[in-house]
């Protein structure tokens, strides 16, 4: 299969065209990478361009002549950013908030998932119930808000890595997976005499490798990117994530744009383009280098649910 | 006619439930105390405060106070508890500010939500007049008119500035003030016509003042230079049509506001859309786009990318007008640096052009002030509070050590002249850059609590020269347009107008964009009022004169 694909890609002008190789075949496979080589570029163009714009001058990025190649090549905002101390600290956070959440995350997925997963619990259904009914109704930013501030989670940790703790899609999918997993070898383990912990420890979660890398990965990215509970909880600057003042960068330098802010505007100097690349290159660049990583897992993880061979 | 009938018969019972509640709450009240005597009730919420505070005094709590302040985060300037501005406050007033931090990118919410949730600090700065609106319709703030007599130096720059009439346009329908907003000695509109003055030059083309000798200088313009667009607007129009729109006696774009203006001859307001002089402004502007002196992408790109296009487009000597502040006039300059060379050219800011109204501008303004929030009204040191942001706003000490710092350490002054001292810099304004600290940055001066009261010399301390010229030129040649009389909504008013007027504004955005385009004849204008119509015109503005009517009528 792979060969089949990929030969009239790297050879397109090839005359000799291989028996299965049918003409319709070839048109097909023509617009397919054309179209692919066309969204690839489309996604990749924007952020080519922060990349090539955060080496730039400040001048050319303003008089238009930045696109995929820095022009002016300096190093001298990533060194202006990078003596910014709060960016620091919040970057400090938006890690430390990435990995406990995923952390209590991944503990309270799994372990729920794997609960609802046994067709002979009782009360199953009543526990789906409980989860599934949290995708559709929730109470609104103000009770959560109020709910949030009494319980004295305002401006900690917890406000911003509880809340999301756990994601009821991310649950179904580890739900189906381990209701896939033949029950012969719980039954095996069983039999050898381990518990219900130990099952799931042993057995069950060395399993699942593909599925836990998964949502490690959601999770984390879920995490990452998240700036919208910290606005809500958190009103310490230097307890803010990463997110939240990258949002406040780029959103705040273009409401300046608009008149609420226009008011400022003369006393507020526009926000260097620089800056901004700087900080997405930044703030994007290590949660990037988590995908390859995790690729492999991930085409196993969304293969979930299909029917297995 | 009827829903006023019905609203009539509402209130009274509305009001007599209010009543019970208020005599209930004082019975309670008066029980609680009975121990104490009534004197101390009165005495409460005087923790800290001065006896005899008038103006011209410096306010200094007689202890130690704590204040809770909403604090926006400007995402270039990081506060610091070191700040000087925390230390010297402290010292200058006893009161200790503690602070709870917001983003700019989206304070609106945060503070809504905060307010809404009732956690938010007692004092919350940055707000603009109207936006007190739902927060007073919803009891959340103090009705700070109630003790206007507590606050000795704003009466007197009410007095002095001549403001009276401009701050009872702020009274909600009950006729109370919930928040007090900054003073400016001096009003003028702060986006205005930027124009490359040299090319005018160039062409012999004496500096046009009114809005039909525009329209010919931009025509030999074009003739000089026929792949030009003498005229831009980075701000979708919007801009454009705010300063316009005055001259030709009428509100559009940014100034739209709730889209009443007041008819002198009918005693009463009307919808500006629909208005004889909003359609002379549409026809003018029409003209413009057809002659090809005003380019169109003017009014449809977007937010940042509009305003890099103009920049461009006037750094390539493709345009020769555009809108803009002050800032945006420092912004081309570096733009026009790097392509036709510093001293190569002159940018300008000019008044407003004059238009068949006359020579109006804007009303005069107001600038941001501040709500108090409900639950500090019951706090012991509330009449302190009070005093503290008396002071803090309005007196010229304050004013001038929130923007400059300290007397003799970060500036000096003499007469009305203020000279940053050379080891210290504010990069915002451009002042001494180099020097090693920056007053903003670094000492917690120049932030936009700086902002709110500033008489002109103030004002005009920190300004170009250029930005000073303008300010002159347009006081000496120019009028404020009155402000339209009072009309504040009841809730369940502004509810109807919001659900009316949201439609009404699109179908207006939409038909002006077209109109002036030119992909809608004019010619369909009766057409345009009779689909404005259809979509409750006369109910929404209805509602604004009868509103009008019933504030006249209860305050006189």
């Amino acid at each position: 299969m792979v060969t089949q694909i990929t030969a009239p890609v790297k050879t397109p002008d090839a005359r000799p065209v291989g028996a299965r190789d049918s003409r319709g075949y070839r048109v097909f496979t023509w617009l397919n990478v054309s179209a692919l080589v066309l969204v690839t570029g489309v996604m990749l163009y924007p952020f080519l361009t922060v990349v090539a714009q955060s080496f730039s001058s400040e001048a050319a990025i303003r008089s238009g002549q930045v696109s995929f190649w820095p022009v002016g090549f300096n190093l001298n905002t990533y060194r202006a950013v990078a003596e910014n101390p709060l960016f620091w600290a919040n970057y400090r956070n938006t890690v430390v908030y990435t990995v406990v959440g995923t952390l209590i995350a991944m503990a309270l997925t799994t372990t729920y998932a794997y609960v609802l997963s046994k067709r002979h619990l009782r009360g199953r259904g009543l526990l789906i119930g409980f989860a599934v009914f949290t995708m559709f109704f929730n109470g609104g930013i103000i009770p959560n808000y109020v709910l949030i501030s009494s319980l004295g989670m305002k401006n900690t940790l917890w406000a911003v890595v509880l809340p999301g703790a756990i994601s009821i899609f991310n649950l179904l999918v580890m739900k189906s997976f381990f209701e896939n997993l033949p029950g012969e070898l719980e039954e095996a383990a069983q039999i050898d005499g381990l518990g219900w912990f130990g099952i799931f420890g042993r057995i069950v979660l060395p399993l699942s490798k593909a599925v836990i890398a998964t949502m490690v990965l959601f999770y984390s990215v879920q995490y990452w990117n998240d700036w919208f509970t910290a606005f809500l909880y958190i009103d310490e600057q230097q307890r803010q994530p990463v997110t939240l003042f990258l949002r406040n960068l780029i959103a705040g330098a273009s409401s300046a744009a608009s008149e609420g802010a226009a008011a400022q505007s003369a006393a507020t100097q526009s926000i260097s383009v620089n800056i901004q690349a700087v900080t997405m290159v930044l703030t994007v660049l290590p949660i990037l280098c988590v995908y390859p990583f995790v690729q492999r897992y991930f085409v196993s993880g969304v293969m979930l649910g299909s029917v297995k061979g | 006619m009827t829903r006023v009938g019905n609203y009539g018969g509402r209130r009274p019972r509305s009001t007599r439930a209010a009543a019970a509640v208020a005599a209930a709450l004082a019975l309670s009240l008066a029980a609680c105390g009975s121990g104490g005597g009534d004197d101390d009730a009165a005495d409460a919420g005087t923790t800290g405060a001065m006896e005899d505070y008038a103006a011209g005094d410096q306010f200094k709590a007689t202890e130690p106070v704590e204040f809770s302040i909403l604090w926006t985060d400007w995402p270039e300037v990081t506060v610091k508890d070191s700040w000087e501005f925390f230390d010297v406050l402290e010292e200058r007033t006893n009161v200790d500010l503690k602070t709870t931090h917001i983003p700019l990118s989206d304070h609106l919410e945060k503070r809504s939500l905060l307010i809404s949730a009732g956690d938010a600090p007692e004092i919350i700065p940055l707000v603009y007049t109207g936006e007190e609106k739902q927060f007073a319709a919803s009891g959340s703030v103090v009705a700070l008119s109630k003790y206007l007599d507590q606050m000795p130096h704003f009466q007197k720059y009410v007095e002095e500035w001549d403001l009276q009439e401009m701050v009872d346009n702020l009274r909600q329908e009950d006729g109370e003030l919930y928040m007090l907003p900054g003073f400016q000695e001096v009003s003028v509109p702060m986006f205005t016509l930027l124009v490359r003055k040299d090319k005018f030059d160039e062409l012999g083309i004496e500096m046009p003042d009114t809005w039909d000798e525009y329209r010919e200088a931009f025509l030999k313009l074009k003739a000089a230079y026929p792949d030009s667009y003498p005229l831009q607007d980075g701000f979708q129009g919007q801009s454009l049509l705010n300063y316009a729109a005055r001259s030709f006696g009428t509100q559009a774009g940014w100034g739209f506001g709730d889209g009443m203006q007041w008819d002198e001859d009918a005693g009463e307001l009307e919808y500006a859309a629909t208005s004889d002089e909003y359609k002379e402004m549409v026809e003018y502007f029409h003209g413009l786009v057809k002659d090809g002196l005003l380019h169109p992408d003017s009014f449809t790109v977007q937010d940042q990318e509009a305003v890099e296009r103009v920049e461009r487009l006037i750094s390539e000597g493709k345009a020769f007008a555009g809108s803009g502040a002050s800032g945006t006039a420092i912004e081309w300059s570096q733009a026009l640096d790097t392509t036709v060379g510093a001293g190569n050219y002159e940018v300008v800011q000019v008044p407003p052009p004059a238009g068949p109204a006359g020579d109006l501008v804007e009303p005069r303004n107001f600038w941001h002030g501040f709500m108090i929030t409900k639950e500090a009204e019951s706090k012991p040191h509330f009449t302190a509070l009070l005093q503290f942001l008396d002071w803090l706003y309005y007196s010229p000490e304050a004013r001038d050590m929130l923007r400059w710092g300290v007397e003799g350490e970060t500036y000096t002054k003499s007469g009305d002249e203020y000279t940053l001292n050379p080891e210290y810099r504010l990069d915002i304004f451009n002042l001494n850059p180099g020097a090693p600290t920056d007053i903003q940055k670094d000492l917690g001066w120049s932030t936009f609590l700086a902002e709110a009261t500033e008489s002109r010399a103030l004002k005009e301390s920190y300004a170009t020269d250029q930005a000073v010229e303008y300010i002159d030129q347009v006081l000496s040649t120019r009028t404020p347009t009155d402000p339209n009389p009072p009309a504040p909504l009841s809730e369940a008013d502004l509810e109807q107008a919001a659900l009316l007027g949201t439609p009404l504004k699109d179908a207006v955005d939409t038909a002006t964009l077209r109109f002036i385009l030119g992909e809608r004849p004019l010619s369909e204008w009766d057409a345009y009022v009779a689909e404005l119509e259809a979509k409750g015109l006369q109910q929404y503005v209805d509602l604004y004169n009868t509103a009008r009517e019933r504030f006249a009528e209860n305050n006189g």
